[in-house]
């Protein structure tokens, strides 16, 4: 699933570099920025929440810490997953609340430079433009860089308003 | 911020707070020493900690406050409510710059001329004359002004402040040097009794207070001018310093107001801890008391002996450790209040009131947490108590009361609760003007208003709504943002009821828990989801379905149950959530019903099985799901699972339009008492006496209140125009004695599509007792006497005066032969209203209250011709084959939600005209049949 790729290396200096955790959520690549990310892992017995907004998952037990699930297809209005498929999370900790970003499949950190990083097409849709910071190219496909907070945070705000 | 600021401005809010408390006790003990004693050495705790730490406008006020103070020290001045007000403001200005200065970590610029001018003046005795003084004195010029010789007391204050500039830049300089004078002192004084491990402890501010103490008293000893000379002798002025300090500090030491102050010497020693790592420590015990469970549960099914010591004495220190960081997180109730005294006395000087504040039961602990988000409605609803609810001295004098107006405070626990009563002796809730009010808003309507009583009207002023801030001046009772109050305690899963009586005052009483972290639940299933229900919101579960007696039943499309006589709405979790199939209601499907105290008001809530109770850790919920009003937070189960918690309010929410109208009605019955099959409704008149006269309320179909005016005489009767028809009135007492511009209170009972009124002088209340008749036979009118809120109270024979109201009509036909009726029902007061009622009707009525009595009369052969009495008795006499062809009739008060199975017909309980006139058609038509 995940892009290997030579640019992988250290032969740019550390500090123009970006590195990314790789997940996929559909059929994009997606890098989420590795200093937002408290920890990847496997989500399980996720309770559901009635009532809750569409893109809460539901909730779950990290460690005695309840953690509330975002499903980031359904932030990003992809076709939700089947429920036979767990996917993966992101650990992201906002204030003292932890959220797990639910993707696809998690893969491994990319570090790209950061002058690299080039922004969103203007014709992309404008609910991907507000959670998707720019794109790499590497050489198969395309790394859009998530906004972690957007992601995360105008769950939260778009259900105040709600 | 430094350190330091910060330290000092915990410090000195809590010093702060304590001397607001202080000066209003003072205030009204002027010649309680003690008290000035301790303002007077916090404040110079203060003083000199600005000094320290280089904040010369707190300190100048600070110095001008105490100086004033320092007067009534000395007797050089009296204590007046003026010169409180004056120390109070100083003391108001302090915390304005703290304010800022913790805002911005600098003090703020300006300067505080007038106010210290003022204190000044006040100080040189010159209170209101501020005029000539107006230029500023600093506190240098200060002795110029006095214009005589320095007192021994100022002079060592002076010196002493000097001494602390000293000892600041020792201590700033070299920080090893602090130690030494310290200790060089403590070596000086060792020849006394002065303890040397308090002596390193001492701050350098705690020292010189010591100092100041001293220097003070010696500057007392004037026996001519001091009442407490006697007292104060242990120090005399030609001791030496340190005699002086030693004796002073022992002095301290022994006060017991000595440890209320944070000047004073430490003698608990006690460590700061930020909020915040005592939560982080809640939360990692919560965990560990989860981990336990969880680890518990797993090694239930096993038969290892050698894992079951280890984790028996985990399981236990993990308790022990819950309960010590339970108890780092409670907080004696004291502290919400230490700002109510102020509060209070401010409130009586502007408004020339004279109140008295009691506070009972400080002590009581409760979590920190619940303690701030009461604090507030606290202080709001102790402000309404002295604003509104007290009267000033005059009204009190003129209705008879001291006047001095107390409120009173009191806390204490009961069965995990923490019960708060805030009480005043004042006038009372205005019971007309909220009723006036609710109509105005719509929350209710004319006839619905005048059938309640005034403890339903009072509780008005919880609705949401009822105040808005625009009105809330001119509303001349209480119930200021009550309906907030109500909300912020409801919130902490509290309860909150009041009780008035007109001229008497009122009382509000909460209820909270003690601690919103861990909350006892019960676990329920819906649609294979399991959900939490904290328990302080259960009042009791019911199975539905399935053989079971309780069903739940549908009104036009409305779920309802029938839960003793009462209705009471039913809400579906499955619809509430919107998952699953909702509760179909057949025959074998079965269910639980949870009924929840929702806002004051029962309502059931159906879930598919009731799984477990267990103790919960209460986690708040994130962002993106705080506004689903269904949940209150969320909790991870001994299992390791994550549910969610129900807020019974939020449920209520969903069906509130609903029940608004039921609303009083429901919560009377919720808090006056418990439900009760027993307990009956009794209206409370006054009748040509001062003593109550009680008509079950049942049989009263309205209240109304007539203009004496239109109440005419035909024919000897007094009739009056109700409805288009003419009613006539009886008097309940020997004439209606109706007061000229006052409208009469009438009782209306429905007869058989006419209405007959009986008058009273005064409805005074309705209560709900267990009411144990004694029946007498001699007074007319009068079925007996019972024992209701503590007097005994004739119970009125409505029977008899219906009767008196017919005299001029045509008689009932007289029947060849009376007409025998058996009467079932369970409740003996029901049986003992009803009974006379039939009997005055002209049957020959035989009394059963239950299956036993039933079968003894049928075993003995008596035979009767109709049967009376409740749906469930007459339904088991059925069931049983009594009497299979006599009519039946059902009495209840919810005739419209009764099967008629088995039933000739169902009358409600309230219309007596009907029951007799349907017992005269079906006991007929049976003969003639």
């Amino acid at each position: 699933m995940t892009t290997h790729h030579h640019s992988d290396s250290s032969e740019l200096s550390a500090e123009a570099m970006n590195e990314y955790v790789s997940v996929r959520i559909g059929d994009q690549l997606f890098g989420a920025p590795v200093d937002q990310i408290r920890e990847v892992f496997a989500p399980q017995s996720v309770t559901h929440v009635p009532l809750a907004p569409d893109e809460v998952a539901g909730l779950l037990n990290l460690r005695g810490r309840i953690v509330t699930a975002i499903d980031a297809r359904r932030r990003l209005g992809l076709t939700p997953r089947e429920k036979t498929e767990t996917g993966m999370a992101l650990g992201v900790e906002r204030g003292n609340e932890i959220f797990g970003l639910i993707v696809d499949s998690v893969g491994e950190v990319l570090r790209r430079p950061r002058a690299e990083l080039e922004p969103v097409p203007a014709h992309v849709d404008a609910r991907w433009r507000s959670m998707v910071k720019g794109v790499h190219r590497l050489e198969k496909e395309l790394l859009a860089v998530l906004d972690v907070s957007a992601v995360i945070g105008t769950a939260a705000r778009k259900n105040e308003a709600a | 911020m430094d350190d330091l600021i910060s330290e000092f401005l915990t410090e000195t809010a809590e010093s702060l707070d304590v001397i607001d408390t202080e000066l209003v006790r003072f205030e009204n003990n002027p010649d309680d020493r003690a008290i000035l004693d301790n303002i007077f050495r916090l404040l110079h705790t203060v003083k000199g900690t600005c000094g320290f730490l280089g904040l010369p406008r707190l300190e100048a006020v600070a110095h001008a406050g105490e100086t004033l103070l320092g007067k009534f020290r000395d007797g050089e001045l009296t204590v007046s409510p003026p010169m409180v007000t004056l120390v109070l403001q100083a003391i108001d200005q302090i915390k304005v710059l703290l304010e800022a200065l913790e805002a911005t970590g600098q003090e703020p610029a300006g300067e505080d001329a007038e106010l210290i001018a003022r204190l000044e003046d006040a100080a040189m005795g010159r209170l209101e004359d501020t005029a000539d003084e107006a230029e500023a004195a600093t506190p240098e010029n200060w002795d110029n002004d006095l214009g005589r010789e320095l007192r021994p007391g100022e002079v060592s204050l002076a010196d002493l402040e000097a001494a602390f500039q000293n000892a600041d830049v020792d201590a700033d300089s070299d920080p090893a040097a602090q130690e030494t004078p310290a200790a060089a002192e403590v070596e000086h004084l060792g020849a006394g009794d002065f303890d040397p491990e308090l002596g390193r402890e001492l701050r350098p501010g705690e020292v010189s207070a010591a100092e100041l103490e001293a220097a003070f008293m010696s500057a007392e000893v004037d026996p001519a001018n001091d009442p407490n000379a006697g007292k104060e002798s242990l120090i005399t002025a030609d001791m030496s310093k340190e005699e002086a300090l030693q004796t002073a500090v022992a002095q301290l030491k022994g006060s017991e107001d000595a440890g209320a102050g944070e000047g004073g010497p430490r003698v608990q020693q006690t460590v700061r801890v930020t909020v915040d790592v005592l939560e982080g420590l809640m939360t990692t015990v919560s965990e560990l008391v989860l981990t336990r469970n969880q680890l518990m549960q797993t090694i239930r099914g096993m038969e290892d002996d050698e894992l079951k010591g280890p984790l028996q004495r985990l399981s236990a220190v993990t308790g022990e450790l819950q309960d010590g960081v339970m108890k780092t997180r409670m907080q004696p109730i004291g502290d919400a209040w230490r700002k109510l005294p102020r509060i209070v006395r401010d409130v009586s000087t502007d408004l020339g009131k004279k109140i008295e504040l009691v506070m009972e039961g400080q002590d009581t602990e409760l979590d920190r947490q619940v303690l701030e988000l009461i604090k507030d409605p606290l202080t709001h609803m102790v402000r309404n108590s002295a604003d509104h609810g007290l009267e000033t001295p005059a009204e009190r004098a003129k209705a008879g009361k001291p006047e001095k107006g107390t409120i009173k405070l009191a806390a204490y626990h009961e069965g995990g609760h923490i019960i708060i009563s805030i009480a005043d002796d004042g006038k009372g809730l205005d019971t007309r003007r909220i009723g006036e009010k609710a109509l105005e808003k719509g929350l209710t309507t004319h006839e619905e208003l005048e059938r309640m009583t005034d403890a339903q009207i009072h509780r008005f002023i919880f609705s949401a709504g009822f105040s808005t801030a625009a009105k809330v001046t001119n509303l001349s009772g209480r119930g200021v943002g009550m309906d907030v109050v109500r909300t912020n305690i409801e919130q902490i899963g509290g309860v909150i009821d009041v009780s008035s009586t007109t001229g008497r005052g009122s009382h509000f009483s909460i209820k909270i828990p003690l601690t919103l972290a861990i909350v006892s639940a019960l676990i329920v299933g819906c649609d294979e989801q399991r959900f939490a229900i904290p328990q302080l919101a259960v009042r009791e579960l019911v199975r539905v379905g399935a053989g079971s007696e309780h069903t739940v039943e549908k009104l036009h499309g409305a779920r309802v149950m029938r839960l003793r006589d009462r209705l009471m709405p039913i809400v579906d979790l499955h619809d509430v959530l919107g998952v699953g199939e909702a509760y179909g209601g057949g025959e074998d499907e079965a269910a639980f019903v949870v009924v929840l105290d929702a806002g004051g008001r029962n309502v059931g809530l159906v879930v598919d099985n009731v799984l477990d109770t267990e103790e919960i850790v209460v986690k708040p919920l994130s962002e993106s799901l705080r506004n689903v009003s269904a949940y209150s937070g969320a909790t991870i189960l001994g299992d390791g699972s994550v549910i969610m918690i129900l807020d019974p309010n939020g449920l209520a929410g969903e069906i509130v339009s609903a029940l608004e109208e039921d609303a009083a009605y429901d919560l009377s019955s919720a808090t006056v008492t418990e439900l009760d099959q027993q307990t009956q409704r009794l209206l409370l008149v006054r009748a040509g006496g001062e003593e109550p006269k009680a008509v079950p309320l049942a049989l009263v179909t309205r209240l109304e209140e007539f203009d004496p005016a239109t109440i005419e005489t035909t024919n000897g009767r007094q009739v009056v125009q109700y409805r288009g028809r003419l009613m006539p009135i009886v008097p309940l007492s020997s004439e209606i004695r109706s007061v000229e511009g006052q409208r009469q209170p009438v009782l209306v009972f429905a007869e058989n599509h006419t209405a007959i009124g009986l008058a009273v002088d005064q409805i005074v209340d309705v209560v709900e007792e267990r009411v144990d008749l004694q029946m007498s036979s001699d007074k007319q009118g009068v079925i007996g006497s019972a024992i209701i809120k503590g007097k005994a109270t004739d119970v009125v024979d409505i029977a008899w005066y219906l009767d008196q109201s017919r005299a001029g009509d045509i008689q009932r036909r007289s029947t060849s032969r009376r007409r025998k009726v058996l009467l079932v029902d369970a409740d003996a007061f029901a049986r003992r209203m009803i009974a006379p009622l039939l009997a005055a009707a002209g049957y020959d009525v035989t009394p059963a209250g239950g299956l036993h009595e039933v079968k003894v009369i049928a075993e003995a052969g008596e035979t009767f011709d109709a049967l009376v009495g409740d749906p469930g008795g007459i339904d088991r006499i059925r069931k049983e084959g009594f009497w299979p062809d006599l009519p039946a009739l059902g009495v209840t008060d919810w005739p419209d939600d009764t099967p008629a199975d088995g039933l000739t017909a169902v009358l409600p309980r309230s219309d007596r005209g009907a029951l007799i006139a349907a017992l005269d058609q079906f006991s007929h038509e049976e003969k003639v049949a």
